[in-house]
């Protein structure tokens, strides 16, 4: 149901769009183009977008609990880098299952070990590095990635033609991404489980007082993120053509602010599924244009955190409530 | 009376409210020097505010105060202990990640060119020590080594460490063993002798026998009587902490010939040192009252009762069948078909910042739910029923549920366990801090409740309440039930003596 748009993801909107009129600004003044206005660049952007939003999305779950989950790194290359050693039909199955497994080992710890999820899953994040590289140490595992994995990452098959020999393409990757937005609303906004991870992260204490199995929750919610970790990196393995070691670095911080951005709260039980989706994007265009303007990275790297924190300033002042 | 020069400290007309409560009003108290004073009155009589004026954490709204006869102000905790006001509060305050010397000395510990000086600091740890009687306690050894009874000890040591001339225990004593409370009394017996004064809060009637010169009781935040020890009878002080008020805001309780049929039945439930050898039954249709002190295993039993609490022993049987309850899922679930309002709606029954539809529907989802799907047509109408059944007030059901007044916070508690159909209800305390007219509906509606079949099983700090919504009354003492009143032996007094653990010989009806 949407009665009205979510002010964070308004406000997150609107940040794209300076953002981009800063950018063109810019570039008609130095080269005379509106570069960053082209279709052809922003359908680009939003190829690259869909890698990090893949990961924000299970990200978001996780943080909608209070939680957060740092094993995302090398989830995303173990899961590359196993898919990939596999090869052949087995590729994609094998890596999703490594999601899988890394899901219900962070998400066992927190719900019935207890331990923060933020150590948890910072050990796992470390176990995993070393799994990986004991597999690449001996010897050299087979790294490219399937036809399959290429084509659900690059393969247009939805494109205009713009004559030129040019076309319009969507990304699979894009695709994939909007198939799993849907199925993320989907999730929380119809299903008695996606209720439960709202109310879970407002109030622990509430839920499993309510008779809802907050173990479950947990452990779900864990699962979901790690398979969308994993899911991420058979995309960025298909798109780069390669898994290879610290390929996930780069997502980590990245899903965490888009998440942020979009307006979910990092304290769990407040957000919309939108707001994650323009945040991610927000992040895309903000390092894109940042690096296009050939600002030094010292520079970009404090207008990135900038944005990032007057962004929460801003949201902050409307969250009055809490429990 | 007040003659405030043989008086160590005395009070004269001293008020406080709290919004629109009155937690204590014109009380003109004394206490005096080298002597055991014992303050005694039921929940909610004003003795935690008495003391919390006397030692400076909140300020009295009218009224004066007199330290050695001169008038004196304690705008902070620190200017009480600075003119030798000290106070032990129920709550033990040591860190038990720290030593016994450093928790003794933790507010002004010596000092050596600035650095904290270890050495003395240990001296001054083993001299105040010794003055409770504990020299074997090691200074070093940490606090959360140390057994509860030593703690206490700790405690008083560092309290003395502030050279007091009053010092105040807030039931110091709960958490203590009979054999340690023997080992404290001595110990303030002591100190009285040193000419040290005492103040005393206590539920116990035994103790306060034994302990105290002087005795003041205290109701509805007004200071009754202070009469020396052993000049009232233990039915005179009862009386006297009770009062005579009755209101008449309770539905009348059916009369019943034929004994109900057994809906809920508990045998021999135990739960650590908390709960022990627990048997109760609520009948088809039943109010049963928790009754008791704070404190005495009531809200255990209820969460034990609901599958919380790990390793309870004993049996429970809803309908004539054993259930094994492990979670609050499974409480719930419909072959059980429990409910748990919970004692804090803030925390444990509500989300907040979520709204009021959602909070409503949360228990009874699994209800609704077609496939994966929630039906929402069915949830939201079954969400308006139990809205208006309860007469919810709120804006938009969308709002959050933090919006909501206390009251109307409540009914949405009740309306989401309602929802799922529980044939057995729990209530923690479901009162506190609501307005008398929300009461007043909670109370209707319970009976409803129980007329239409339900059982109830409630537990409150409100003895009215007890006596006029409980078809039965089970009073705790120390995990145990202690007593059984049914009928018109659910009296006030019965109800306070039982608490204390005293036996009355009242007659039914004396006090209606």
């Amino acid at each position: 149901m949407i009665k009205s748009i979510d002010r964070p993801t308004l406000i997150a909107s609107g940040f794209c769009v300076a953002i981009l009129i800063a950018g063109t600004i810019y570039t008609l003044y130095t080269q005379g183009t509106a570069s960053f206005i082209e279709p052809t660049y922003l359908l680009q952007q939003l190829k690259i977008a869909a890698f990090l939003g893949t990961v924000a999305a299970g990200m978001m779950v996780v943080i909608l609990l209070g939680h957060i989950d740092l094993s995302v790194p090398w989830t995303i290359a173990a899961s590359a880098m196993i898919a990939t050693a596999v090869g052949g039909p087995w590729a994609i199955p094998v890596g999703l299952g490594v999601g899988l497994a890394v899901g219900l080992i962070n998400g066992i710890g927190v719900a019935f070990l207890r331990v923060p999820s933020m150590i948890f899953t910072l050990g796992v994040n470390a176990v995993l590095r070393g799994l990986m590289v004991m597999l690449t140490g001996g010897f050299a595992p087979q790294s490219s990635a399937t036809p399959i994995m290429s084509w659900l990452a690059n393969g247009e098959p939805l494109s205009v033609p713009i004559g030129g020999g040019h076309t319009w393409g969507i990304a699979n990757a894009v695709l994939m991404w909007a198939l799993l937005s849907a199925a993320l609303v989907f999730m929380l906004t119809r299903t008695p489980f996606g209720r439960y991870i709202y109310a879970a992260g407002n109030r622990e204490a509430a839920a499993y007082l309510s008779g809802i199995n907050t173990r479950l929750v947990l452990i779900g919610s864990f699962v979901i993120c790690s398979l969308c970790a994993s899911m991420a990196g058979l995309l960025i393995a298909g798109y780069t053509s390669k898994a290879f070691q610290a390929m996930g670095d780069a997502y980590l911080l990245p899903a965490i602010a888009a998440v942020v951005v979009g307006g979910t709260n990092i304290l769990g039980g407040q957000g919309k599924y939108s707001g994650t989706v323009v945040g991610t994007i927000l992040i895309v265009l903000l390092q894109s244009v940042l690096s296009v303007m050939q600002m030094p990275e010292a520079g970009r790297q404090i207008i990135y955190g900038v944005v990032i924190i007057s962004m929460l300033l801003v949201y902050g002042r409307s969250k009055a409530i809490r429990g | 009376m007040l003659d405030s020069t043989t008086h160590l400290l005395s009070l004269s007309g001293v008020s406080k409210r709290y919004g629109g409560v009155r937690a204590l009003t014109g009380v003109n108290f004394a206490c005096g020097r080298g002597s055991i004073h014992a303050v005694l009155g039921e929940n909610g009589a004003g003795k935690s505010t008495l003391i919390k004026i006397i030692s400076g954490v909140v300020q009295p709204d009218e009224g004066t105060i007199a330290l050695e006869g001169r008038p004196i102000v304690f705008p902070t905790p620190q200017s009480a202990n600075a003119a030798g006001v000290v106070c032990i509060f129920q709550e033990l305050s040591l860190m038990p990640d720290l030593s016994v010397a450093d928790n003794i000395s933790i507010a002004s510990p010596p000092k050596r060119f600035g650095l904290i000086d270890k050495r003395a600091q240990r001296r001054r740890a083993e001299q105040l020590l010794a003055r409770v009687g504990c020299e074997d306690i090691n200074p070093q050894s940490l606090v959360k080594n140390l057994p509860l009874s030593r703690r206490q000890m700790v405690e008083i040591a560092k309290a003395l460490g502030r050279k007091p001339k009053l010092l105040i225990l807030d039931e110091a004593t709960s958490a203590l063993t009979a054999a340690d409370v023997q080992r404290v009394y001595g110990i303030l017996h002591a100190l009285r002798d040193e000419g040290l004064s005492l103040l005393y809060i206590s539920h116990r009637m035994h103790e306060i026998e034994e302990l105290a010169d002087t005795c003041s009781v205290f109701r509805n935040g007004q200071h009754i009587e202070t009469f020396p020890k052993g000049t009232r009878t233990d039915e005179q002080v009862v009386q006297m902490m009770i009062g005579r008020e009755w209101r008449n805001v309770y539905p009348p309780k059916p009369v019943r010939n034929a004994p109900l049929p057994v809906e809920l039945e508990v045998r021999d439930l135990g739960w650590e040192d908390r709960l022990a050898g627990i048997s109760l039954r609520v009948g088809k249709g039943e109010i049963v009252g928790l009754g008791g002190l704070d404190g005495q295993g009531q809200r255990e039993l209820l969460l034990a009762m609901f599958g919380v609490l790990r390793g309870v022993t004993g049996t429970i049987a809803v309908d004539g069948v054993a259930k094994t309850i492990h979670s609050p899922a499974h409480a719930k679930s419909p072959s059980v078909g429990l409910a748990l309002i919970p004692e804090d709606r803030k925390t444990e029954g509500l989300c907040l910042p979520m709204g009021v539809a959602d909070n409503i529907s949360m228990a009874a989802l699994d209800s609704m739910t077609r496939g994966l799907v929630v039906d929402r047509a069915l949830e939201s109408r079954k969400i308006d029923e139990m809205a208006k059944k309860l007469k919810i007030k709120f804006g938009k059901l969308s709002d959050a549920v933090a919006t909501l007044s206390g009251g109307n916070q409540q009914k949405v508690v009740i309306a989401k366990w309602l929802l799922t159909g529980a044939r057995v209800i729990l209530l923690n305390d479901p009162t506190r801090g609501i307005d008398v007219g929300t009461k007043q509906e909670i109370y209707q509606l319970l009976r409803d409740l129980a007329d239409a079949g339900t059982s109830i099983l409630l537990y409150s700090t409100d003895y009215d309440e007890l006596i006029g919504c409980c078809d039965r009354v089970l009073i705790l003492y120390g995990g145990r039930v202690v007593r059984e009143l049914e009928g018109g032996d659910i009296t006030e007094a019965n109800i306070v003596a039982s608490s204390l653990n005293i036996s009355l010989t009242e007659k039914a009806g004396a006090h209606a």
